[in-house]
């Protein structure tokens, strides 16, 4: 492969080209089950509008009865289910959207999207113990700060290569850790204690009961995802998925590439915040260690996991990362263990996990999609001059 | 801040950050190698240092130290743990290729895929150390596996020479001098020998390397194992130095260690090298001015700024072309 | 200067590293025409256009676009500025539709944000339908109309050329530079080609082409440069460019493949 102006062309097929050695079961286990989640896409895209909306208001409902104990039940024997709805798995489906946005649709690797939930944590918990803010308006202020911090980020570091932009993403993942250990105005190792609940809302307490709390936070992953979709299916979708296919041909057909990765960054950032300032609400307490590398990774493994890019596939990936290891409480201790096996396995039996979207799926098979390929892009661009040099690429 | 203070320890912070930078530039070559041939930041290199730690602890415990060595003994030790810890590291290394990346290189999965790959097989490493081996093959109860693992001490921390108000002592001098030989030894093999210009060949256009016969598996493998080996020695230097490890003991340093690498210019063994000692010393000099707890972030800071005023390093990269 | 000079490059050098790709090449296209650039495999050609769009900055000299100085400005600007182009190696959004692939060119002269987006308000709505219906209606200009749905990597390697062209024209160029855009094709699609290439100068806009194939470019170009070794060596209306010696030489000394 040569230069970037020799990226696979069009005519490249989708093929199968599996190691010998793997076998041909993991060949067939990874074609049988693209069918049958190719059978289902096709089925979602020839149904009508109306049995579309009888689909998403059955899932809504579902949603909302979900914390009953008839499901509790089945769901998780062990734990308090209401508690478990909130945190982890409405905290997880919130941050997989909101990292959906970055990873997803503009193909960028954050991986320390966890800043952002712990700026948005942070916000509430001082503010709040300090000055007396009240949650609502602080809610507000946490996602604008978590949006802002995304930016600044953003600008320096958005025009790196791809996997530069992760390393140095983790690192501003472990700044904003450090920092809050270092602080002792935000206490420090220690944390901050006493946060103080929302006030009432509508005549709803929000006390100890989790109940409330997870009606906020699935009211808000109903918003982000529908602002997700209608951002997916905006100008501002297309210019992100001609960005994920090829960054330089986007450039020139006129789109300003780097302000819409600025843009997905924030809107990452944004939602990573609004989790951050829920959670803090309701649990009284953080300290710097609920927002470590792991976190990061977890939320990261869920959106890969499920499908990048597509919001079921997302919100499946979440549930399950958040969920498997409270009903399966012999896992809990080796869930990381398992979890970092997992990756491995998914990557290289279905890279573009378990509900992809069609587009991701075909761009992760062949190795476009963001970062390019590996050891395709090995060679790099000569100094020919019938390439686009990468050394004129500022 | 007072001024003597600063000069009282500049001289020591710049001895121990050159020990520091040896430890990361050794860790970076295999960041560098990897990366030069494949493209990949090689997450859980970082494991395989820590990997490189225990293998060192592991002999130690064998061998069971009454007392620390000197002289001949000394040297003759800390061969048997380098090359016991090379031997291991390489080897986990070149397992590690094997089980997650080369299936991904053979479908032509994108970089995303692999880094994500990596990732997950770092976790497992980390995750695997904690709850099974370190329990069971270091015999801590089964819920310390997360708690630091001390080791003995192997050398005296006698004073040397000073040079102004700076104390070398035997284990910096050690570290130091451990790691440029080895560093010299790989650089003459890379660039000397006929597998070292295979490997450069690879870099930098694998498709005429195919073509001239290069067999791309064996150049990735071999990498992959030269790069774990620098990890194992540098995981002997580090439980020499510190004389305590833990499952998590690659995560800070891997990261440092792949700043090193493009400190310098990823690619580059060289840059590798002169990453890694500029990193060490900026980071115990920052320590000087702003406290040790902040080392981490002036070394974050350090790879930002870097990357965004000269993306290819100080030295360029140089395994293959730069590309901006 | 008169202001009927479209694009005009002075005295242009790019190098990369210790290759000089271009050597002082001075270029002027008159608006409404078709020009044409030719030369042996490795003149330079594609050079030349990135460094017009702005993918490379030249080492020396200077690019003026409708009087404006656009050397140094951001690739992005300088699609918005009016110029678009299609590439050697086709690159198109292989995994989007034939239709978003153009919609990503109307999208240029969008002005909707992510809150309008987000929001679904009006204006952002009747963007999206106008880019839309401009879409299709450049499908059909260039002959694909009925396969706006289909995968861009899955259409025909002619229809994805047709499509590269829908999709620059999408961002309402002034001036549209085509990177070797019969490669490939045979004769009957090369007719066809050349015919829609007239029919884009008779829309208004001005052509720059970069093409090996002889006849087409004597047939339709009303000016042809030539470079060699990365500079311009003849330049001149197709006839006379023909029969200049340096050209011929240049030719059959490199090779023979352009005839």
């Amino acid at each position: 492969m040569g230069g970037i102006d020799e990226k696979p062309r069009g005519d490249t097929a989708v093929t199968d080209r599996v190691n010998p050695r793997v076998g041909n079961l993991a060949a067939r286990v990874r074609r049988s089950v693209s069918d049958a989640s190719d059978v289902l896409w096709r089925r979602w895209e020839q149904a009508a509008r109306w049995q579309r909306w009888l689909v998403y208001l059955m899932l809504i409902g579902l949603a909302i009865v979900a914390p009953s104990p008839v499901i509790g039940s089945f769901m998780s024997p062990f734990t308090d289910w209401p508690s478990l709805l909130f945190n982890p798995i409405g905290v997880y489906v919130l941050l997989a959207l909101g990292l959906n946005v970055v990873v997803g649709y503009a193909g960028l690797l954050d991986l320390g999207y966890v800043a952002f939930f712990a700026i948005g944590a942070y916000t509430l918990a001082y503010f709040s113990t300090t000055y007396g803010w009240l949650f609502w308006p602080t809610l507000v202020v946490g996602v604008t700060l978590a949006a802002v911090s995304g930016v600044i980020l953003g600008a320096p570091t958005l025009r790196l290569r791809g996997d530069y932009l992760a390393i140095v993403t983790l690192g501003f993942g472990e700044i904003v850790r450090i920092t809050a250990v270092n602080t002792d105005e935000i206490g420090g190792a220690r944390g901050i204690t006493n946060i103080p609940h929302p006030p009432n809302l509508f005549g709803v307490q929000f006390l100890l009961d989790p109940l409330p709390y997870y009606y906020i936070i699935l009211s808000l992953i109903i918003l982000v995802i529908i602002f997700s979709i209608r951002l997916e299916r905006s100008r501002v979708g297309r210019a992100w998925a001609a960005i994920r296919e090829d960054e330089d041909a986007a450039e020139l057909m006129g789109v300003p590439t780097f302000r819409f990765k600025l843009l997905a960054f924030a809107t990452g950032a944004l939602v990573g915040g609004m989790a951050g300032v829920v959670f803090a609400g309701k649990v009284i307490f953080i300290e710097p260690n609920n927002f470590p590398f792991i976190l990061s990774a977890t939320i990261l493994a869920a959106v890969v996991l499920g499908g990048s890019g597509n919001i079921p596939g997302v919100i499946l990936g979440a549930f399950l990362i958040a969920w498997l290891p409270e009903r399966f409480r012999g896992l809990a201790e080796y869930r990381i263990l398992f979890f970092g096996a997992v990756l491995v396995a998914v990557m290289a039996l279905r890279p573009e996990g378990l509900l992809p979207s069609r587009r991701r799926r075909a761009e992760l098979r062949e190795g476009s999609g963001g970062m390019g390929r590996l050891g395709g892009e090995v060679g790099c661009a000569s100094a020919s001059s019938e390439v686009i040099s990468a050394e004129a690429r500022q | 801040m007072v001024w003597n203070d600063v000069v009282a320890q500049f001289g020591p912070s710049t001895i121990g950050g050159l020990a520091f930078g040896s430890i990361y530039a050794l860790i970076a070559l295999g960041y560098t190698m990897v990366y030069g041939v494949l493209r990949l930041i090689n997450f859980a290199h970082s494991e395989i240092f820590m990997i490189g730690t225990f293998a060192a602890l592991f002999v130690l415990n064998l061998v069971d130290l009454s007392a620390p060595l000197s002289g001949l003994a000394l040297v003759g030790m800390l061969l048997l743990l380098i090359v016991v810890a090379m031997a291991v590291s390489g080897g986990a290394a070149v397992l590690l290729e094997q089980v997650a990346y080369r299936p991904l290189r053979r479908h032509g999965a994108s970089r995303l895929a692999a880094l994500i790959s990596a990732i997950g097989a770092s976790i497992f490493l980390q995750e695997l150390f904690a709850l099974i081996v370190i329990p069971d093959v270091f015999h801590r109860p089964q819920q310390g596996g997360r708690l630091p693992v001390p080791g003995p001490r192997l050398v005296n921390r006698d004073v040397l020479f000073s040079i102004g108000n700076a104390n070398v002592r035997t284990d910096q001098l050690i570290v130091i001098v451990a790691a440029l030989i080895m560093m010299v030894l790989l650089n003459q093999l890379v660039n000397r020998s006929r597998i070292g210009r295979g490997i450069r060949a690879t870099a930098q256009d694998p498709e005429a390397a195919v073509l001239m016969g290069v067999s791309i598996d064996g150049i990735v493998r071999l990498t992959f194992l030269l790069g774990g080996a620098m990890a194992g020695v540098a995981g002997v230097l580090y439980l020499m130095e510190f004389e305590v490890t833990n499952y998590f003991v690659g995560f800070a340093l891997g990261i440092k260690a792949f700043t090193s690498a493009v400190l310098g210019g990823i690619g580059n063994l060289r840059g590798a090298l002169l990453g890694g000692i500029l990193l060490g010393l900026i980071e115990n000099w920052g320590a000087i001015f702003f406290g040790s707890q902040w080392k981490d972030v002036i070394a974050f800071i350090v790879l930002v700024v870097v990357l965004l005023f000269r993306p290819t390093g100080i030295l360029g990269e140089s395994l293959q072309k730069a590309r901006a | 200067m008169n202001d009927r000079t479209t694009l005009r490059l002075e005295n242009v050098t790019m190098r990369f590293g210790g290759v000089v790709a271009m050597c002082g090449v001075d270029l002027r296209v008159e608006e409404g025409q078709i020009a044409a650039l030719i030369g042996p495999n490795g003149a330079g050609k594609t050079t030349v256009f990135n460094v017009i769009t702005g993918v490379c900055r030249p080492t020396e000299g200077s690019v003026y676009f409708e009087g404006r100085r656009i050397d140094g400005m951001k690739r992005f600007r300088i699609a918005k500025a009016g110029i678009a182009r299609t590439f050697q190696n086709i690159r198109l959004f292989a995994n989007m539709s034939a239709l978003e692939n153009v919609m990503v060119g109307t999208d240029a002269h969008h002005r909707t944000g992510a809150v309008g987006a987000a929001l679904g308000l009006p204006w952002h709505r009747a963007e999206e339908k106008a880019g839309r219906q401009k879409a299709a209606e450049l499908l059909e200009f260039v002959g694909i109309a009925g396969k706006s749905a289909e995968t861009a990597k899955n259409l025909p390697y002619g229809d994805q050329r047709r499509l590269e062209i829908a999709r620059a024209l999408a961002t309402e160029p002034k001036l549209l530079l085509l990177d070797e855009p019969a490669a490939g094709m045979n004769p009957a699609e090369k007719r066809s080609l050349q015919e829609l290439i007239r029919r884009i100068r008779d829309s208004g806009r001005t052509v720059l082409l970069i093409e090996h194939d002889m006849g087409l470019v004597m047939d339709i170009s009303d000016r042809v440069s030539v470079l060699d070794f990365g500079q311009k060596i003849a330049e001149g209306p197709p006839r006379e460019v023909r029969a200049n010696a340096k050209v011929i030489e240049a030719y059959l000394g490199a090779t023979a493949d352009a005839s």
